[in-house]
C-alpha cells in the first residue's frame, strides 16, 4: 500500500508539473511574426452578430468589419465609396441616389441587390424588429420614418427604394448627418431571405449569418469569448484586403490586456482604463491616441424646480467655480482632455481641416474670486445666505465618483454658503431620475453617433427629450435650427452656427462642460492602414496590414 | 436481506419524493419573489439614453412588457412550463437557454477541474497533516491551509495571474479554450477548496485514529500503516462527501469574479452583468439554475451519504 501512496504522490507531483510545462509554452508562445494575421481583443464578449438590433460597440466591430455599406470611412476619416460605386446627392439634399457596384457578392456567392439594402433600412424601423437604433432614421429625416416606427405606415412607405442597381433614398427634409449613416455597421445591408430563414437564431452565432464585407466572421457560438474575421474572398475589393485573419479575444482585465501586449499576444491595448495603467505606459513609444465621441458634463436643472438653478448668476458662479485642469488631474488622469465645448476632440472637422471642437470652443475658466462674488450676488438676489445643491451621478464608474468628489470639494472651499450633496445613483437610475427632471445638478455622458455636430447640440433645444435640465434658450435653438435647415448641406456654415449655439449655452452657463474622456492605447507600430473612428465603425481592419 | 432490500428502497422513493417537492416548492417562490423583485430596479431593459419614452412604449409593447405585471408574471410561468425561458434583451435574438447552457458548461468545465485538484490535494495533504499530528509539518500545513480558507479565491487568482502569468510568464493570462488557459483559474478556485478538505480529512483522521475499532486493529498486531490504510482512510472520507455537494455549488455560484479576471464566458458573468442591465430573462434564467443547483447538490449530497452511511437517517 504504502508503495502505492508514494507512487500516487509522485505521479500526481510529476502530472502537476509537466502540464505546467507544457503550457507554459502555449502561454508565453508569441503570437506569430506572421503578417498576415493581426491579434485583437475586446474588453467585453461581443453580444449578437443581428444587424438592426445591435448597440454594443463591440459588436458592431464584428458587424462592420463583416459588413460592407455602400460607403466606407477611410484612414482619413472621408467616406469612401464601398459596395456604391457612386452616391450622388439632389441639389435640396433631399435625395440620395446610390449606384450599386457591378458584381458585389454575399459570402455565399449569391448576388447583393438594391433589394438587400432596402430590407435593411425596413427592418429598423419595423416596430417588429423594436430596435434600439430607430431613432436614427428619423432622426435622419428619412421620408415617412416616424410613422413607420409608431406602427402607423406599413415599412413599403418608408423612403428608401431600389431602381435597378441604384438605392434611392427620399428624405422629408435635409439632414447634414446623412451621408454617415451610408458608412454605420446598423445599416449594411441584409438579404431578406436568409434573415427569415434563419428566424429566431438570425445574428446569434457567426454561421447564422451572411456577410458583405471585406471580413467573415468565424468560430463565435453566441458565447465564446473570442472569434476571428477571416477574409472574405468575395468581398469586391479582396485583392487588396492583406490582412487574412483578425484573432479577438475577450481580454476583461485591462492591466492583462496591457501585459499581452508587451508578450507580443496582441497587437493592441488600451492603458486608460485606469490612472495607474496609463502613468505606467504613457511614455510608451508605441502610444497612440483614440478619440472617443463622449462628453461629460454637469447640467442643471433650469425648471424652476430648483430656484437658485434659474439665477444666471449661481450658474455661472458655479462653472467659474470649476477647475477643469485639476478635475482631470484628480479624477481622470487617463489622457483625457480638459473640455472647453460641447462637442469632443476629433468627432468633426471643417472643409479646411479645422477640428470642430477647436472652432467652437468657448473661454471657460476657473475664476475663484469672480465666482464667489457672483456667488454672494446670486445669493442676495435670492434673498438667502446659504445654499445646498445635490450633485447626482452613477455609482458605477470609478471616474465620475471621484469626479463628483472633487468638485464637491472645490465649490464648497470656493463659494462660501454653498453645501454640495452627493447622490449616487445606479446608471439607469439616473437615466430615470435625469429624463424626469427628478435632480437639481446632474453628471451626464452623452456619446456622439455620428460625425457631425447636431448628434450633441440635438441636445439642448428646447423641445428635445434629452434637454434634461429643460434649458430654454432662443439663441440656441435659432442656430441649431439653422444648422439642421438652411445650413444643412454646408458643412462650414453649419459649424459657424454650431459655434453660435456653444456660445449661447456658454453665455446662459446653461451646463457645464468637464471634459472629453479620450482614450490612448498601445499599437503595434508595424500595424498601417488601419481606419480608426469616433463614431461608427471604431476600428476598420480592412486595409491593414502589417509590415513585418 | 431482500426484504430489508425493499424497506429500504421504499423509504428512499418515500423520501426522494417529498424531497423533490420541496424543493419544487422552493423554486416556485424564488421565481415569484425574483420576479416581482426585478420589477422594482429602476429604468428599462433598453440601454440607449436616446430612446423617447415614445419609442420605449413601443419597443414595450413589442416585448409584451406593457400588459399587467400579473400577466407578464403568468406567462412567464407558462413558458418555463414548455421549457422556454425567452430570449436576451442584451444579446438580441439569444436565447436564454442557449445562453445558460453553452456558459454553464463553461463554468461545470472549470468547477469539475477545480474539484478534482481541490479535493485530491485536499486529502492527500490532509492525511500527512494527520499522520504528522502536532509536529513542524503540521503546524505548517495548518498554517497553509487556515490562509487557503481565509482568502478570496479572486485575491489567489490575482496573485497566481501576477507571478505565473505576468512576472514569469509561464501560464497563459486569459481566455478560454485550451487546456492551458484553464490551469490558473483551476488553481484559484481549487485552493479553498483544498483548504477546507485539508483541515476537515485532518479533524476526522485524528478522532478517528483515536476510535476503538482502530484501537482494536492495533492490538490485533496490525502495523500502523496498515491502520491508517485500511480502517482510517475510509472511515475519515465519508464525512468529506459532506462537502462536496455545497463546495460544488459553491464554485459555480461564486465563479463570477475568477471569470472576470481570466476573461472566461462562464454563467457567473453572465448573472452579474444581467443585473445592471435589466436583461429579465437572463436574471430570471440565471437564478432559477442557481437556485436549482444549490438544491439539487444539497439533495445529492444527502442521499449519497445515506448510501455510503446507511446509520444516516432519512426524512
Amino acid at each position: 500500500m504504502n508503495k502505492w501512496k508514494k507512487l500516487a504522490t509522485a505521479g500526481l507531483a510529476v502530472a502537476t508539473l509537466s502540464v505546467l510545462a507544457a503550457c507554459g509554452n502555449g502561454g508565453s508562445k508569441s503570437s506569430s511574426s506572421d503578417t498576415s494575421t493581426i491579434n485583437w481583443y475586446t474588453p467585453t464578449e461581443i453580444l449578437t452578430l443581428d444587424i438592426s438590433k445591435n448597440t454594443d460597440r463591440y459588436s458592431a466591430m464584428a458587424i462592420g468589419n463583416a459588413g460592407s455599406n455602400l460607403l466606407r470611412v477611410d484612414e482619413n476619416g472621408k467616406n469612401q465609396p464601398d459596395l456604391a460605386e457612386k452616391v450622388e446627392v439632389s441639389e435640396d439634399g433631399k435625395t440620395f441616389t446610390a449606384t450599386l457596384r457591378d458584381g458585389i457578392k454575399w459570402s455565399d456567392g449569391s448576388d447583393i441587390t438594391a433589394e438587400d439594402f432596402v430590407y435593411t433600412w425596413r427592418r429598423m424601423v419595423d416596430p417588429a424588429t423594436a430596435s434600439e437604433y430607430a431613432y436614427l432614421v428619423s432622426d435622419a429625416h428619412v421620408l415617412n420614418a416616424d410613422e413607420v416606427i409608431a406602427g402607423e405606415k406599413p415599412v413599403e412607405e418608408l423612403g428608401v427604394k431600389a431602381d435597378g442597381n441604384k438605392v434611392i433614398f427620399t428624405l422629408s427634409t435635409p439632414a447634414p448627418q446623412f451621408e454617415s449613416l451610408l458608412t454605420f455597421s446598423n445599416f449594411v445591408p441584409q438579404k431578406e431571405s436568409f434573415v427569415k430563414e434563419a428566424g429566431e437564431d438570425y445574428g446569434t452565432s457567426s454561421d447564422k449569418m451572411l456577410y458583405s464585407g471585406p471580413f467573415v466572421v468565424e468560430d463565435w457560438n453566441g458565447t465564446s469569448g473570442s472569434f476571428k474575421l477571416v477574409k472574405n474572398d468575395n468581398y469586391w475589393d479582396a485583392a487588396n484586403v492583406k490582412t487574412e485573419t483578425v484573432n479577438v479575444q475577450t481580454v476583461k482585465k485591462p492591466d492583462t490586456a496591457v501585459q499581452m501586449y508587451k508578450q507580443g499576444e496582441l497587437d493592441f491595448a488600451n492603458i486608460s482604463q485606469t490612472s495607474a495603467i496609463y502613468n505606467a505606459n504613457k511614455n510608451n513609444e508605441d502610444v497612440i491616441d483614440i478619440a472617443e465621441a463622449r462628453a461629460d458634463y454637469l447640467v442643471y436643472n433650469e425648471t424652476g424646480s430648483v430656484e437658485a438653478l434659474t439665477n444666471e448668476k449661481i450658474r455661472e458662479a458655479l462653472n467659474l467655480a470649476t477647475d477643469r485642469e485639476g478635475l482631470v488631474k484628480a479624477a481622470a488622469d487617463t489622457g483625457t482632455n480638459p473640455a472647453t465645448a460641447f462637442v469632443p476632440k476629433g468627432l468633426a472637422t471643417l472643409t479646411d481641416g479645422t477640428d470642430l471642437n477647436e472652432f467652437v470652443s468657448q473661454p471657460y475658466t476657473f475664476d475663484k474670486e469672480k465666482a464667489a462674488q457672483l456667488f454672494k450676488e446670486g445669493l442676495a438676489e435670492l434673498g438667502v445666505d446659504s445654499l445646498t445643491l445635490t450633485i447626482t451621478a452613477d455609482s458605477d464608474n470609478p471616474i465620475k465618483k471621484a469626479a463628483t468628489d472633487y468638485i464637491k470639494e472645490l465649490w464648497e472651499t470656493t463659494l462660501p454658503g454653498l453645501t454640495v450633496e452627493e447622490k449616487f445613483v445606479t446608471f439607469k437610475q439616473r437615466l430615470e431620475d435625469t429624463k424626469n427632471q427628478n435632480f437639481e445638478v446632474a453628471f451626464v455622458s452623452w456619446g456622439g453617433d455620428y460625425p457631425e455636430g447636431s448628434t450633441f447640440y440635438g441636445l439642448f433645444q428646447s423641445g428635445s427629450a434629452y434637454n434634461y435640465g429643460k434649458v430654454n434658450s432662443p439663441e440656441y435653438d435659432a442656430a441649431y435650427e439653422k444648422a439642421l435647415t438652411t445650413d444643412a448641406l454646408d458643412k462650414d456654415a453649419g459649424a459657424a452656427d454650431y459655434k453660435a449655439a456653444e456660445q449661447a449655452l456658454y453665455e446662459g452657463s446653461h451646463y457645464n462642460p468637464l471634459y472629453n474622456l479620450s482614450n490612448k492605447g498601445l499599437q503595434n507600430p508595424n500595424i498601417k492602414g488601419l481606419a480608426r473612428n469616433s463614431t461608427g465603425l471604431d476600428v476598420d481592419f480592412t486595409y491593414a496590414y502589417k509590415t513585418k | 436481506m431482500p426484504i430489508l432490500a425493499f424497506d429500504l428502497r421504499n423509504n428512499m422513493t418515500k423520501y426522494l419524493l417529498k424531497r423533490i417537492a420541496i424543493l419544487l416548492a422552493t423554486l416556485w417562490v424564488v421565481i415569484t419573489l425574483s420576479f416581482f423583485l426585478m420589477q422594482i430596479m429602476p429604468g428599462t431593459p433598453y440601454n440607449s439614453p436616446r430612446l423617447t419614452d415614445e419609442m420605449i412604449e413601443i419597443m414595450n409593447k413589442q416585448y409584451g412588457l406593457d400588459k399587467p405585471l400579473w400577466q407578464q408574471y403568468l406567462k412567464y410561468l407558462t413558458d418555463i412550463l414548455h421549457g422556454d425561458f425567452g430570449t436576451s434583451y442584451q444579446s438580441a435574438n439569444q436565447s436564454v437557454t442557449k445562453l445558460i447552457t453553452q456558459r454553464l458548461g463553461v463554468s461545470i468545465h472549470l468547477g469539475f477541474q477545480a474539484l478534482v485538484v481541490g479535493i485530491s490535494g485536499g486529502l492527500l495533504i490532509g492525511a500527512v497533516s494527520a499522520r504528522n499530528k502536532n509536529n513542524k509539518i503540521d503546524g505548517f500545513l495548518s498554517v497553509v491551509s487556515t490562509l487557503g480558507i481565509s482568502v478570496p479565491a479572486f485575491i489567489i487568482g490575482l496573485l497566481l495571474l501576477d507571478y505565473l502569468g505576468f512576472k514569469w510568464a509561464l501560464l497563459p493570462l486569459s481566455g478560454w479554450g485550451t487546456f492551458g488557459q484553464t490551469i490558473l483559474p483551476t488553481f484559484a478556485l481549487a485552493i479553498p477548496v483544498f483548504a477546507q478538505v485539508t483541515r476537515f480529512f485532518r479533524s476526522e483522521m485524528i478522532e478517528t485514529l483515536n476510535t476503538d475499532y482502530i484501537q482494536l486493529a492495533r492490538a490485533k498486531g496490525m502495523t500502523n500503516r496498515q491502520v491508517t490504510n485500511h480502517h482510517a482512510y475510509r472511515n475519515s472520507m465519508i464525512p468529506v462527501l459532506t462537502l462536496v455537494g455545497p463546495m460544488a455549488a459553491n464554485i459555480l455560484t461564486g465563479s463570477a469574479l475568477i471569470e472576470q479576471i481570466f476573461s472566461i464566458p462562464g454563467i457567473g458573468q453572465q448573472f452579474v452583468t444581467s443585473i445592471p442591465t435589466k436583461d429579465y430573462p437572463v436574471i430570471m434564467g440565471t437564478t432559477i439554475v442557481y437556485a436549482m443547483m444549490l438544491m439539487v447538490a444539497i439533495l445529492i449530497t444527502d442521499i449519497v451519504i445515506s448510501i455510503v452511511d446507511p446509520r444516516v437517517r432519512l426524512g
